[in-house]
């Protein structure tokens, strides 16, 4: 049902509605400016991104064809946007080494949600282990549980076969399995 | 191995009852899945890979402030403001929208309603007394209906049956899906993949035959057992006995497929009760010790008339129709 509310916002935002595209923002805003910060690191490219981002997003609302999923559309323009915008700075500011300036998806242990039982050295490992990953495999996790899109949503935002996401994911677990003893890990994973 | 480990992993992913395993959510499920690892244990790895990836990395989400939303909101909405709307355009807009609205509005009241109405639509299949029916279900299953049996389903999903009565199954297998087939009975549910079996609900008791490939019956009491071809098995949720056999010579059992009912070591009487359950004609026995007479071979079952004949030949006896009775008289 959900998903049914927001295809009815989008199409409202397509016939003009400023609520519907006030809602659309505010829906997904923190998230996308999270990702951006997991991108390039920099707080301020990022929201300057963003607004022309969702500037554009209303302008050329006439020219979007049909979008079968909202938020996995909304996470493709913008991550093309952002790219776009990174690869113009680094021509005009000629910065060769732009990995200083890009987080590349690592992930600190804060950010990793653990029960108060287990210390905080245990959230190192775990950050530890997934660092390890290469930064686009990071990215795949990060789309999954972060942002919490579909399989076949990471898929098309990363251009990268359906497979090679669930590949992605199965080491991921492989990785953590071997190294983290099973309490730890069930501290970890979620519970609905 | 691999090819298929894969495959099976892309499938557990986007099935709905592995999801409810993994969240311990419908009991069913939960049997199923914990049934399915007992036998399939070379897979336990893709099984467990597939479990993490469905639960999942939990992480501390960090949600910007409202007001450092509204404030960028705020800034967008200026700079729109100031290159795309006119004014004059305003009123039109405003009725082009309540327009699209109630479209809007009444596609959801559509959409609604068509849910509700699939959702509710259960598909019944009866027949009456001497009546047999051979179904199709939508996904390829085969059902034969005997006599006064009641097949149940929902519309959108025919591979989750009740039955009432007796019916033969040839269920389609779905390899790639692995999608299960079950049929539920006031006993158990039968759980099966793809296989041929005779399912029969009458006289208070549950009576399963497979003729071939696999399958589990879950019992009413929560256990569970599986099956093995030409394996029979009766179990009662009123005296919550099982027993098992194997379909032979020695034992007692009936069983019907293709026109013909196949009786082995069948008392006469028990005989006389399977045709007033499938023809709703009771019997009489002129002489009781008649009813001990035991029969072996097979019945045609396409009529009433034809069927007795056959009886009274099997069984050396002469049977009369009188009252919409069946009289039963020693020769």
């Amino acid at each position: 049902m959900l998903d049914n509310k927001e295809h009815i916002l989008w199409s409202l935002f397509l016939e003009g509605d400023k609520n519907a595209f006030s809602a659309i923002f505010k829906m997904h805003y923190s998230s996308l400016y999270n990702y951006g910060i997991k991108i390039c690191g920099n707080t301020h490219l990022v929201e300057d991104v963003l607004q022309s981002f969702f500037i554009n997003l209303f302008e050329n609302r006439k020219r979007i064809g049909e979008v079968s999923n909202v938020k996995g559309y909304i996470f493709i323009s913008y991550r093309r946007a952002l790219f776009a915008y990174l690869k113009k700075e680094s021509i005009f500011t000629e910065i060769k080494n732009d990995t200083h300036n890009r987080s590349n998806f690592e992930i600190s242990p804060e950010e990793i949600h653990i029960n108060q039982d287990f210390s905080s050295v245990q959230k190192e490992t775990i950050s530890k282990i997934l660092n390890t990953l290469a930064p686009r495999e990071r990215e795949v996790i990060y789309l999954k549980y972060y942002s919490e899109l579909e399989t076949n949503e990471i898929s098309n935002i990363m251009d990268i076969s359906y497979q090679s996401v669930l590949n992605t994911l199965q080491k991921a677990f492989t990785k953590l399995r071997k190294e983290v003893e099973n309490a730890v890990l069930t501290a970890i994973l979620k519970k609905k | 191995m691999q090819e298929n480990k894969q495959h099976l992993l892309e499938n557990l992913l986007n099935d709905t009852s592995f999801k409810n395993w993994v969240y311990k959510k419908n009991r069913n499920d939960i049997a199923f899945w914990n049934n399915w690892i007992a036998n399939n244990a070379e897979y336990i790895d893709t099984i467990y890979a597939a479990r993490d990836i469905v639960i999942g990395i939990r992480f501390n989400k960090s949600e910007l402030s409202e007001d450092f939303i509204n404030d960028k909101l705020d800034n967008v909405i200026k700079k729109n403001t100031d290159s795309t709307i006119d004014n004059g355009a305003k009123s039109n807009k405003k009725i082009e929208l309540i327009y699209a609205t109630s479209v809007l509005l009444s596609g959801i009241i559509l959409f609604f309603a068509a849910n509700f109405f699939t959702a509710t639509s259960e598909v019944i299949h009866k027949t009456g007394f001497g009546e047999i029916i051979d179904l199709k279900l939508p996904d390829g299953t085969t059902v034969v209906l005997n006599g006064n049996s009641e097949l149940k389903y929902n519309k959108d999903n025919s591979r989750d049956v009740v039955l009432n009565g007796e019916a033969y199954f040839k269920v389609k297998s779905k390899p790639s899906t692995k999608a299960k087939f079950w049929v539920t009975t006031q006993d158990l549910k039968v759980e099966v993949f793809g296989t041929h079996f005779n399912v029969n609900t009458r006289n208070k008791k549950t009576d399963v035959l497979l003729d071939e490939g696999s399958i589990s019956l879950l019992l009413e009491n929560g256990n569970s057992t599986k099956m093995q071809p030409g394996e029979i098995v009766t179990y009662s949720k009123e005296s919550d006995k099982i027993v098992h056999n194997k379909v032979n010579s020695n034992i007692k059992y009936t069983h019907w497929i293709d026109g013909t009912y196949i009786f082995n070591n069948v008392t006469l009487l028990e005989v006389m009760q399977y045709i007033e359950n499938a023809y709703g004609i009771a019997s009489e026995f002129k002489n009781p010790n008649t009813k001990n007479i035991v029969i072996t071979g097979g019945i045609p079952n396409e009529n009433l008339t034809i069927c007795i004949m056959a009886l009274e030949k099997a069984s050396g006896v002469t049977i009369q129709k009188q009252n919409n009775k069946l009289l039963i008289i020693e020769n």
